[in-house]
């Protein structure tokens, strides 16, 4: 499915994994964590992994020209 | 815990946990059973449990090596074009979509997992479960056989009217990673679920299980990096459970190249009956405190 919208949303998704990510990393959110301080360096990384899946599900879903 | 024990479950890790029979639901059920002093709910036992994975993991590294210079370059090949064009770039994506779900379920649901792992009553309870379910899934697949009409054919036919791991669509290479989360429970095996979940999408047992093990390697990695080292913070005997990890990869080395050649013919019944059997004698065994 090629679809320049669908790409704007995954570039979207990504961004919102890299602050989600970030602030995991910073101990800003504590969510879902085991321990309620200090960095979350696991969901950091997941996060992390999540924002390159999206951008390359952006990069799969945009219109290439041919 | 002493070398022989970090040997023992070494040996045991490596054995089961490509075997469809849950090497975790083993690891924490077979203590108890012995009566071993240490403490499964200790904070060291899930990190040794991931350096035993490690060793696996190693020897899975090993079995598929070629494979995974070609999902690795494939990987990269296909991300920066955004295109797939060759089997081995879409095995590579495949393994991406599969392996999210675990991913997303092993960091979140960390906590409430580590505190079943105290309790060998639900590793024996799910042990059962796990026997159910890959006897519930070859029954599925002997349905699919029916239908295809290939029920009267040798096996081998048989299999051979299956899919390669490279044709599994996405959406299926999502569910069987989904699958994979449940051996976050002990007593369910990962290898167990993941094939089963590609004897669903179709493809034939060999290369559900080449599936599966590929799968799992990322996984494994990635936990054993992010546990391994709780392993040196603490009083914990490394010497000992390296020793483990390399027994757990040589067993696992010796487990892949059997069961790659079990699968060729070979169905998930045996073990689901094994699971069976060994989940309902350990609960007994538990209750009658022997």
């Amino acid at each position: 499915m090629k679809s320049n919208q669908l790409a704007i949303g995954f570039v979207i998704l990504a961004v919102i994994c890299i602050l989600v990510a970030a602030l995991y990393l910073f101990g800003v959110l504590q969510i879902f964590a085991s321990t309620t301080s200090g960095p979350h360096v696991k969901h950091a990384i997941l996060f992390g992994a999540l924002a390159v899946a999206s951008l390359i599900a952006a990069n799969f879903t945009r219109e290439k020209a041919v | 815990m002493t070398l022989a024990q970090a040997l023992f479950m070494g040996l045991l890790q490596g054995a089961t946990e490509l075997f469809p029979v849950s090497s975790l639901g083993h690891a924490v059920l077979l203590p108890s059973l012995l009566h071993w002093s240490f403490k499964q709910s200790d904070p060291s036992f899930l990190p040794f449990l991931v350096l035993l994975h490690l060793g696996t993991a190693g020897a899975l590294l090993i079995v598929y090596r070629n494979d995974w210079v070609d999902i690795i370059k494939g990987f990269f090949r296909a991300a920066v074009r955004g295109r797939i064009e060759t089997p081995p770039e879409r095995l590579a994506m495949l393994l991406m979509v599969g392996t999210i779900p675990a991913a997303i379920l092993g960091v979140f649901l960390e906590t409430r997992i580590k505190a079943l792992f105290a309790s060998p009553y639900v590793a024996a309870g799910f042990l059962v479960v796990n026997g159910l379910l890959m006897l519930g899934f070859e029954q599925l697949r002997r349905r699919a056989e029916r239908r295809a009409a290939l029920d009267a054919k040798p096996r081998l036919v048989q299999e051979a009217s299956f899919a390669q791991a490279e044709r599994i669509s996405f959406r299926a290479a999502a569910l069987v990673g989904a699958c994979q989360a449940l051996a976050f429970l002990p007593g369910i095996s990962r290898s167990g679920v993941t094939i089963g979940g590609g004897l669903l999408s179709g493809l034939r047992h060999q290369e559900a299980a080449r599936f599966s093990f590929l799968l799992a390697t990322p996984v494994i990695l990635a936990a054993g990096v992010l546990e391994v080292p709780q392993l040196f913070s603490g009083r914990v005997p490394v010497a000992e459970y390296i020793a483990g990890a390399l027994l757990a990869g040589v067993a696992a080395y010796a487990s892949a190249r059997f069961l790659l050649r079990y699968f060729r013919s070979g169905r998930l019944d045996p073990y689901g009956w094994y699971c069976v059997a060994a989940g309902l004698a350990g609960l007994a065994l538990l209750a009658l405190r022997v």
